[in-house]
Formats: structure tokens, C-alpha cells, sequence
């Protein structure tokens, strides 16, 4: 048993899913679902639909070259069973998937945060050109931080009798 | 050298044949549908596919002619003398030149066309550039007709010809036309060659094939030739010239003692004498036939002289190394009709020829690299005495060992046993782990795992795993610790709320802006400017820009006032006003104020207000004609309902709500053009 990879989108294919297309020179194309095999039917390149893993890879949305990939490689030499190797393995493969997770988040935080970095400073810029739309010169002289004016509101005559205003 | 297969050449097809042929095609296989709307280039290119075709295929099919068939040179010289006899070398390789010829004018054709179609300007011109084109080339193929005509008859002809191997053992027989040959042929072979009373039945070369001493002979019978000089003689002779001339045979010659084919010995004894040149290096037989008519001994004495003038010349022709009965050899007798001395006489030719061949190899240089190969060695027995098989002891004793463990073998238990024990096939199921070589036996019923959290276990396996993943982890440590520091600093800048609710603000009061001067911008034209005092949206109210004003933080009671007292009121003195405007500059901050300037301004914004304005709308002043307060509060109601809008809008309102038909029948009858009707 052994999960494959869509050769589309590059997601991993469950067993009981997806189909698999033989060519005439046997070259093996597996799908995980009707859209990606549509897809290549209809000669997509992967690398330019969007959604696919190889667009995000190729266009660096996503991580490319990193140590935790050398973690899985495929073999094509069969190994011998040993009980030992086979314990690490298994409580070694959560480990290394929650470094891969993180690695990845942060890459993608990384390449976010230009982006948040040029927003911050936009905001700012906006705010002190535009601030006297919603500030009179005069209040913004007064009191000069870029905040809203405290609005003055005419309290009513009957509370202004009954409350004794305190000091 | 290969021979030649005369029989594998394709038919050439007449030149009408060839040009419908070739014409189908090109309509077949190339595209037929072209508008003159199309692109010039594919018009051009469209008609310049069909010209290239055409001419491909004609270059194909003449070059397949020209390269089957045989070239004079390349072939045997026996065969190129027989097509040369049978077929004038001249005219066929003219024949030849003209296909080639012709191959060469349709490709020029076709080129020049193609160039041509370069530059055809419209479909009209394109189409009759081809036309004109494959005109041409057909009536290339039209103009050697004849030329493939006669072509396809020799090829007809050829495919007839005997299949002759010029390098097999042969015997030729030769002689005057009805002295027996063919009789004799049908004799020791299994051809069937006619056989008839009149000269010059046999009119072509038969072969047929013998058999002697496990060895295969070529037999080849030949029509007869007269005794005439070489330029009279016809084709069917020239065809029994050419095969003596050129086949390194046996030549048996003919001879009807009798005479009863029609010519005298000498006039045979002549014949001989004038081909005898042609006997040269082959060995010859003098066959003396039809003695049950004729006995040799009671010939003539003419007769028998020129009879041994012929066994003297042939006498020549055996080899050096003389036999005893060379004459035997040499002369022999026998007769068709009766059978007599035919066998004898195949006999002796095929001796003959082997002899002539085995010395002729024996003299070439190979002959040593065979005679190296082989050397059959006969022992002579030494003495008398008896000696049987004999089987070493050891021998003997590992093959009674190899017999018992056979038979242990047999003992073993199988699986199938096992299985037979315990419970049969369908109940037990043998484990197929029993015999796993694994580092450790305990692990051999254990399940191998294979899938873990959407990855393949077998693709992480690696000895030192845990080694490389505490590095990572370090690795992994100190990236973290190195980030930790450059969040920092990002998240520096950042706004407050309240920072973020002013830019909200901004932002909306940006888009009323743009929505408004969208709204303005595109009606500009179609709208009439109206005037401020008649202000149907309530844009200009002081209500309003007390709101605004107030919302910008600024205090907008001086604003209002100062704009009230500039608007037009009844009779009002200016002098109020201005003590108005010094009241009101206390008023501009309230925050700060005590209850006491607020309710002082308070008060006066009131009264100022009121003061300044019309009387209340609800006063009745008499002489208006109202009751009193209430019946002009209604009347002003009433008045100002009659002025309301009408909704021409054609928009539903509350009195619309109304279904004319709960059940158009289009929805809930009829039958679907597609699909299915199991909901309505």
C-alpha cells in the first residue's frame, strides 16, 4: 500500500480515490479527483494553474528547498524488515512533519510580511494627510494626536436642572 | 553472387493507369475543402500540398520501376545475355532512360510550380497554377505510355523465365532440333517438357532437377540450333548460344544416328564443329540417341568417322589424370524410346561435373582452409580381444547415495500436508511468514506498518533517523530563537484603536465623497441646477451643519446663530442680533462651563431662536378662518398631504400584493424537453 501523489495538484491520493491514466509509452499519471483529471485532459500545465502545489512551488509562494525534505525520499531498493529501525521511524515522523508544518508557515509569514509592513506604513500615511476630513485645524492644533475629535454634544435642559454637576 | 528474382518485380501499370492511379490519390489523401475566404497562405499552401503529392508519388512509383528492374551490369552475364536475347539490351535500356527521364521532368514540373503558387494571389489563381501543374506531369506519363507499355511485357516475360542457378552443378543439353533432347530431359526429371514431331517445339531454356548420390543437378534443355552462321540465327537459337556460352556447365550433345529428325551426321557433325568453341573448359559428352532405330557399329564409314573426329575433340575436355574407360566417358549410347542407357548416361554427366568441379576447387587457394577442417581417421583394430564397459567403484556407490536421497525427498513434509491436517484448503490458510529471513525470528509475524498520517513509512526509512532529527531540532531551535527577534520589530508601528477608528472614519467619509460626486458627476447634465431656497433634499439646514460641524469637533452654536440671524425674519431689528453674537462667545466651550452658562445659553438660544423666526406654524392668527390650534394643525396636515408625490414609479406598493394566478399552467403541466419532472 502506498499513497501516491496527484500528478496535477500534487495532493496526496488516498487509497479508493482518484484514477490512474497509462500512457502508451507507460509513463503512469495518477489524479485525486475528477477536476485535476479533467484538467489534464484538457492539457493543462500544472505550473500555470494556480491552485496547484507546482505553481506555488515554482512561482516561491511556497517552500522549495529545505533539509526536512530530504527526511522523505523515495526508494526504489527494497529493505528488509527490522522491528528496531522500523519504532524510531514511526516516533520520528511526527517530529519532523511538525518541523516541515512550521518551517512552512513561516516562510509563507515571511513572504506576508512586506506586504503588512507597506500596509502599516500606507495607514499611517493616509491618516495624517486625510485626518483633517474628519478634524477641524483648529481641535487638530490643539490636541495633536491623530485620533477622532471628542464631539460636543448638547446636553438636554431637564438633566442639566436635576444633576448637580460635580466638581 | 545472389540471383536475380525476376518474379519479385511489381507490375508497372500502363501510363493511363498510372495518372487515374496517382490523381485518386492525391484527391484521397490530401484535404479537398478550401474556400476563397481563407487566408492566402493557406490557399497556397493548400494547393501547393497538392502539387508536392502528386509529385511524390509519381517519383515514388517510377523510381520503384527503375530500381526493380534488373540493371544489365549488375546481373549475371548469362541473364544479361538471355534479356539481351530475348528483349533488345538497347531498346530496354532506353525504355529505362525514359522512366528515369521522366521522373526528373515531373520533379522539375513540380518545383517550378511550387514556386509559381509562392505567390498566387487569390484561390482562382492558385487552383489553375495546380491544374496546370498536374496537367503537366500527366502528360509526361502520357508521353512514354509506350515505353511502360513494353516495359510491363518484359516484366511479364521475365517473371516466365526458368529460375537458372548459374553457379549450380548443370548439364546442358544441346543439339539439332528433334534428336531427343526434351525426351530425355522428361526422362531424369520431373519436367514436363513438350515433346512433339516438329522442329522447334521446345522454343525457350527448360530446367529441371536431378538427383545423384545425394547430390541436387540442374538440367537444362535447350531448343535446338541449325548450323548457321551467328548473325542469321533467330532468338529461340540465340537463347541455347547465350546459356552455353555463359553457364560453366556439362554440355551433353545430341546426336541422332538415325537421322531421323530430318538431318544427315555430317550435317550434325558440322553443328559441332562450328559451336565446338563454345565447349571450351566444360566437360562434353557426345550422346549418340534413338539407337533402336540406328546401332552405333552399323553407321557408316563417313558416319563413324566424323563420329570419332567429335569423341577425339571431347576427348580433350577430360581432365589429365586419364581413367581407363575414358572412352566410355566420353561417348556413350542410349535410347529414349526403350530407356536404354539414359540412367547410365545422367550417370556419367553428373561424374563428370563433379570431377571438372572438384578439381577446379582443388587448384583454387581455399581448398587448404578446407582440407585443414577435416580428416576422418579409420583405426585398425590391433588384436582380437574382447573389452567390455567398465564402471569405477566410486562410480557406482554416489549413484545408489543419489537414488536414496531421492526417496527422502519424497518422505518430506509438505505444505500441502499441513494444510490436509488442518482442516483442509478452505479452512486453513497457510502463513506465508514462515519463512521470512529476518535479522531477528521474533519479528516475523509482526504487521509492517505502511501508512502514518498521509505518508509512506518506507520512505522515511533510514538507519540513523534519530541522529539526523536531533539535528534538526537543533537546527530548528536556533531559527527560532534568531525569528524571535525580527517579530519585534514589525510589530513596532502599530496603530492604536483609537488611531484605527479615525482612519475608519476617514476612509468612509472618502467613499461618501466619491459616492456623491459620482452621483453629481453623472447627472450634471440632465439635472437643473436648483436654486438653494428651494432645497427639496434638506441638504442645507442647520441641523445639518451643526451635525457636521460637530462632528469635526468644533462647536457649532456660534455657526447656527450666526446664520440664523442673517436669515430672513419678520421684521427683526439688527441691533439684537449683534448683542446676540457677544452672548454667544461664552458659549463655545460647554465642557468646561458650569450648569449656569449652559442653561443661560440655553434659555437664550431659545427665545433668540424662536424671536427671530416666523410665528409658529400652529398659531392661528385670526382672520385665516380656523377654529382654533387643533383644526389648523389639521388643515396644515391635509395641505401638505395633497402636495405629496405621487408613486408614478411603477413600483409595487402595499396595495399590490396580489397574485392574479396561483397556478400558471406553463409551471405545472407539460412535459420537459429534457430532463426530469419529479418536482414542480
Amino acid at each position: 500500500m502506498r499513497l501516491e501523489k496527484c500528478w496535477f495538484c500534487s495532493s496526496t491520493i488516498y487509497p479508493g480515490h482518484g484514477i490512474q491514466f497509462v500512457r502508451n509509452d507507460a509513463k503512469i499519471f495518477r489524479f485525486c479527483r475528477s477536476k485535476c483529471h479533467k484538467n489534464f485532459k484538457m492539457k493543462r500545465n500544472p505550473r500555470k494553474v494556480k491552485w496547484t502545489k507546482a505553481y506555488r512551488r515554482l512561482h516561491g509562494k511556497d517552500m522549495t528547498q529545505d533539509s526536512t525534505f530530504e527526511f522523505e525520499r523515495k526508494r526504489n531498493r527494497p529493505q528488509r524488515y527490522d522491528r528496531i529501525n522500523t519504532e524510531k521511524v514511526l516516533q520520528a515522523i511526527p517530529k519532523i512533519s511538525k518541523v516541515k508544518a512550521t518551517r512552512q508557515k513561516d516562510h509563507i509569514t515571511k513572504r506576508l510580511s512586506v506586504g503588512r509592513v507597506n500596509r502599516r506604513t500606507e495607514d499611517r500615511r493616509e491618516l495624517e494627510q486625510s485626518i483633517s476630513l474628519v478634524k477641524a485645524p483648529s481641535v487638530l492644533k490643539e490636541d495633536a494626536t491623530l485620533t477622532l475629535p471628542k464631539q460636543k454634544v448638547t446636553v438636554s435642559y431637564a438633566q442639566t436642572e436635576n444633576t448637580p454637576m460635580e466638581e | 553472387m545472389v540471383q536475380f528474382n525476376f518474379k519479385g518485380i511489381t507490375v508497372v501499370p500502363s501510363g493511363k493507369e498510372m495518372v487515374d492511379i496517382i490523381l485518386s490519390r492525391t484527391q484521397r489523401q490530401t484535404p479537398t475543402v478550401v474556400h476563397k475566404g481563407y487566408a492566402i497562405n493557406r490557399l497556397r499552401q493548400f494547393y501547393m500540398r497538392k502539387v508536392r503529392f502528386t509529385q511524390q508519388n509519381f517519383h515514388e512509383k517510377l523510381s520503384a520501376i527503375v530500381d526493380e528492374f534488373p540493371r544489365l551490369e549488375g546481373i549475371h552475364p548469362f541473364y544479361s545475355d538471355l534479356l539481351h536475347v530475348l528483349y533488345n539490351k538497347d531498346h530496354y535500356k532506353l525504355a529505362l532512360g525514359q522512366v528515369n527521364t521522366a521522373r526528373n521532368l515531373i520533379s522539375k514540373v513540380a518545383k517550378d510550380y511550387v514556386r509559381l503558387l509562392k505567390y498566387g494571389d487569390s484561390l482562382y489563381r492558385c487552383k489553375c497554377l495546380k491544374v496546370a501543374a498536374l496537367g503537366r506531369m500527366c502528360t509526361v506519363i502520357k508521353r512514354i505510355g509506350p515505353s511502360l507499355a513494353y516495359l510491363e511485357q518484359v516484366r511479364q516475360h521475365m517473371a516466365r523465365l526458368p529460375s537458372i542457378d548459374p553457379n549450380m552443378r548443370t548439364i546442358l543439353i544441346c543439339g539439332y532440333p528433334n534428336v531427343g533432347k526434351s525426351s530425355f530431359m522428361n526422362k531424369i526429371t520431373r519436367a514436363d517438357v513438350d515433346v512433339q514431331p516438329y522442329a522447334f517445339t521446345t522454343k525457350s531454356l527448360f530446367v529441371g532437377h536431378t538427383d545423384y548420390n545425394y547430390l541436387r543437378y540442374q538440367v537444362i534443355d535447350t531448343p535446338g540450333i541449325l548450323d548457321r552462321p551467328f548473325e542469321d540465327r533467330n532468338i529461340i537459337e540465340m537463347c541455347s548460344i547465350t546459356a552455353l556460352a555463359h553457364l560453366r556447365s556439362a554440355v551433353l550433345f545430341f546426336l541422332d544416328i538415325s537421322g531421323s529428325c530430318g538431318y544427315t551426321v555430317a550435317q550434325q557433325a558440322a553443328l559441332f564443329h562450328s559451336i565446338k568453341s563454345l565447349f571450351l573448359n566444360k566437360p562434353l559428352m557426345i550422346v549418340c540417341n534413338k539407337i533402336d532405330l540406328q546401332q552405333l557399329n552399323a553407321l557408316s564409314e563417313d558416319d563413324k568417322r566424323l563420329v570419332d573426329e567429335m569423341k577425339a575433340e571431347a576427348l580433350k575436355t577430360l581432365p589429365i589424370g586419364g581413367d581407363p574407360n575414358a572412352e566410355q566417358q566420353v561417348l556413350v549410347t542410349m535410347s529414349t524410346l526403350t530407356d536404354e542407357g539414359v540412367i547410365n548416361v545422367r550417370n556419367t554427366a553428373c561424374e563428370r561435373i563433379l570431377d571438372q568441379r572438384v578439381e577446379i576447387k582443388m587448384k583454387s587457394k581455399k581448398i587448404n582452409d578446407c582440407l585443414n577442417r577435416f580428416h576422418v581417421a579409420m583405426p585398425k583394430p590391433r588384436d582380437g580381444k574382447e573389452r567390455p564397459v567398465c564402471i569405477p567403484q566410486q562410480v557406482s556407490e554416489q549413484r545408489a547415495k543419489d537414488r536414496e536421497v531421492e526417496k527422502e525427498k519424497e518422505k518430506r513434509k509438505l505444505e500441502k500436508d499441513l494444510e490436509n491436517e488442518n482442516g483442509g484448503a478452505g479452512v486453513y490458510s497457510a502463513s506465508l511468514k514462515k519463512h521470512y529471513l529476518l535479522a531477528n525470528d521474533e519479528w516475523k509475524e509482526d504487521i509492517i506498518p505502511e501508512i502514518i498520517d498521509g505518508h509512506n513509512v518506507a520512505d522515511f526509512m533510514d538507519p540513523d533517523i534519530l541522529e539526523r532529527l536531533e539535528e534538526l531540532e537543533r537546527e530548528e531551535g536556533f531559527r527560532l530563537a534568531g525569528e524571535e527577534g525580527d517579530d519585534f520589530e514589525i510589530d513596532g508601528d502599530n496603530m492604536t484603536p483609537e488611531e484605527r477608528e479615525a482612519l475608519n472614519e476617514i476612509r468612509k467619509r472618502k467613499k461618501a465623497l466619491i459616492q456623491e460626486h459620482r452621483i453629481k458627476k453623472s447627472t450634471a447634465e440632465s439635472r437643473p441646477i436648483v436654486p438653494r431656497k428651494f432645497d427639496k433634499d434638506r441638504q442645507f439646514t442647520t441641523e445639518r451643519m451643526g451635525r457636521q460641524l460637530s462632528g469635526l469637533g468644533l462647536d457649532p452654536s456660534k455657526a447656527i446663530e450666526r446664520v440664523r440671524s442673517r436669515s430672513v425674519s419678520r421684521g427683526r431689528k439688527r441691533e439684537r442680533s449683534v448683542a446676540a453674537d457677544g452672548a454667544g462667545d461664552d458659549g463655545m466651550e460647554i465642557d468646561n462651563d458650569g450648569k449656569g452658562s449652559n442653561k443661560r445659553l440655553r434659555l437664550r438660544s431659545v427665545s433668540r431662536s424662536r424671536s427671530r423666526s416666523r410665528a409658529p406654524v400652529e398659531e392661528v392668527i385670526p382672520g385665516e378662518g380656523f377654529k382654533d390650534k387643533e383644526q389648523k394643525v389639521k388643515a396644515i396636515k391635509l395641505g401638505k398631504k395633497s402636495v405629496k408625490k405621487r408613486n408614478k414609479d411603477a413600483r409595487k406598493g402595499e396595495a399590490d400584493r396580489v397574485i392574479l394566478n396561483m397556478m400558471p399552467k406553463h409551471l405545472f403541466s407539460g412535459k420537459r424537453g429534457i430532463g426530469k419532472t419529479s418536482r414542480r
